[in-house]
């Protein structure tokens, strides 16, 4: 923006070059420091397999969990891709039912009074007690799945968008109303935007919490997907497929998140900037 | 009954204010009796709790008087307020962060049917006279405090208000800060023709920027005194040293002490 304003900043070449140096340096910190930490894990991993002799079915090593990610790579997309739908779609559906009902419940106190209850009491109920409530209910398909996905990210969303609604500068709705603003002028241009932090702060729980539904939704009755095969190796105490299944959930799971991350960078500029 | 004059910008008869709360009622105005004229620039000075913002909330319809009558520009605050007559600067800039100098200057124009009145600036031109040109794709997080304050000013003015009600605009402000945008307060004032009510707590203030000073006792909030201003027009920062200056912060003084 230096360009763009007069008197306030003037072009500095060497500091500012001194501060993009800064800056690079600070970026590659914050990636090369994680991977040091898993390198240095990894090995520690593999070197304790060797030293306390563990057996192949109790813990494999890395090194064999790396092979089984390679040479059955494609059985573990095959797998991956309904959890992911799964997960994606119980994600947009939950999150918009969640949007939705607490829209309804700052727009009527009265909704929220009488609802809310309910929904802390399903939300008390266990995840594993709700995926077969739901098979029984919608069958042995993709749609108990999308339930469970659903419902998991249902809640936080819920509680972090009625209160993003709400929770607005008393000074913001009184310049609204000397604007004789209507209150869908308020809605859309003051409870939405405050709200859109509050938003993300719960969509980036619901992106990780949805495929842990989706995985759970499918160990109650399923011969496809990333929870399929998570029991399937277990029984088999093929310990290096459960761990590459796992790492290949993990890896989905971390890349739904960056993508959530990423869109709130992109929406919530104004509000990241001055944060970091 | 007193008919409102129709050169009267607002117009008091007998208004007060009472709240409710858990521990009783607390009368915050009591029997307000005032006439605004049009084009004037006066100052509502008083201790806290004396009602003074109370006082300039009734004329913005922000509260409802409980008793007596008010006129805003020869009708009621409420319809003033719909026919986009009242600007209002608060104490907080009320800026919203999501959006840029500009597009926040132009959020009047967006809402509550969003028409300006004949004679009103435009958006560009207003960040232009309270200083800011250049700022228009600046957020509000990149302002300091008197910028942001700058930028409620210019919201205040883009519908082209009859009536600008400032509630301590500048009381968050250093104090350089707000001796520089007195001086300006007082040019936007002659280049606009906008009449203007001004809250404030502070004495020098009070007296630099009105034509009358208008001190309020408190507990209940009632009208002490109205002091005329003979400063002569246009004002500088400098004339605060003169000996007519002191004399009269040294009245508002004196009185404020007794309020």
């Amino acid at each position: 923006m230096a360009a763009q304003v007069p008197g306030a900043f003037v072009a500095d070449t060497e500091a500012a070059a001194r501060y993009r140096a800064r800056r690079r340096y600070l970026a590659g910190r914050r990636i090369l420091l994680p991977v040091v930490a898993v390198l240095v894990l990894l090995f520690a991993w593999s070197e304790s397999i060797k030293l306390f002799d563990i057996k192949p079915f109790i813990a494999p090593s890395p090194q064999a969990v790396a092979a089984v990610l390679y040479e059955r790579f494609g059985i573990l997309m095959t797998n991956l891709l309904p959890t992911a739908i799964e997960s994606v779609l119980g994600f947009a559906l939950g999150n918009l039912a969640a949007i939705v009902v607490a829209t309804v419940f700052v727009w009527r106190k009265t909704v929220e009074e009488a609802m809310f209850p309910v929904a802390v009491m399903i939300n008390s109920i266990p995840v594993v007690a709700k995926a077969p409530i739901l098979v029984l209910l919608l069958g042995n398909g993709m749609e108990p799945k999308i339930a469970v996905a659903a419902i998991i990210c249902f809640f936080p969303t819920l509680v972090n968008m009625t209160r993003g609604l709400r929770d607005v500068r008393p000074e913001q709705i009184e310049l609204m109303h000397v604007l004789s603003a209507s209150p869908g002028e308020v809605f859309l241009r003051i409870r939405v935007p405050n709200a859109l932090p509050y938003l993300f702060s719960a969509l980036k729980i619901a992106a990780s919490t949805a495929v842990i539904g989706a995985i759970v939704g499918e160990w109650i009755g399923s011969t496809q997907g990333i929870g399929a095969l998570i029991l399937q190796a277990t029984f088999n105490f093929d310990s290096p497929l459960l761990y590459a299944t796992i790492v290949v959930g993990s890896i989905f799971s971390a890349a739904f998140f960056g993508v959530i991350s990423l869109v709130e960078r992109r929406m919530l500029r104004w509000h990241t900037a001055h944060k970091e | 009954m007193k008919q409102p004059l129709p050169e009267a910008a607002v117009f008091c008869e007998g208004v007060g204010v009472r709240f409710t709360t858990e521990r009783g009622t607390v009368t915050a105005l009591e029997n307000i009796d005032l006439t605004i004229p049009r084009g004037s620039f006066l100052t509502l000075l008083g201790p806290s709790g004396c009602g003074k913002s109370t006082l300039l909330r009734v004329m913005a319809d922000l509260i409802a008087p409980t008793g007596g009558r008010i006129t805003v520009l020869g009708g009621t605050p409420a319809a003033a307020r719909l026919k986009r007559e009242i600007g209002f600067v608060f104490q907080d800039p009320a800026l919203l962060p999501w959006r840029t100098v500009l597009d926040n200057v132009t959020l009047p124009l967006e809402v509550g049917g969003g028409k300006a009145l004949p004679g009103a600036r435009a958006p560009k031109e207003l960040l232009e006279l309270v200083g800011l040109a250049g700022w228009e794709n600046a957020f509000p997080h990149e302002l300091s405090g008197g910028m942001r304050q700058r930028v409620a000013i210019a919201r205040a003015l883009v519908s082209g208000p009859r009536l600008l009600l400032m509630d301590e605009p500048f009381g968050a402000l250093d104090e350089i800060t707000r001796d520089r945008l007195n001086e300006e307060l007082l040019q936007l004032w002659e280049t606009t023709g906008t009449t203007i009510v001004f809250v404030t707590h502070s004495i020098y203030e009070a007296a630099f920027l009105g034509q009358q000073v208008l001190l309020l006792a408190a507990r209940p909030g009632r009208v002490r005194e109205l002091v005329p201003v003979t400063l002569p027009m246009p004002r500088h920062l400098s004339q605060r040293e003169t000996p007519e200056f002191t004399t009269l912060a040294g009245h508002l003084r004196r009185v404020l002490e007794t309020c």
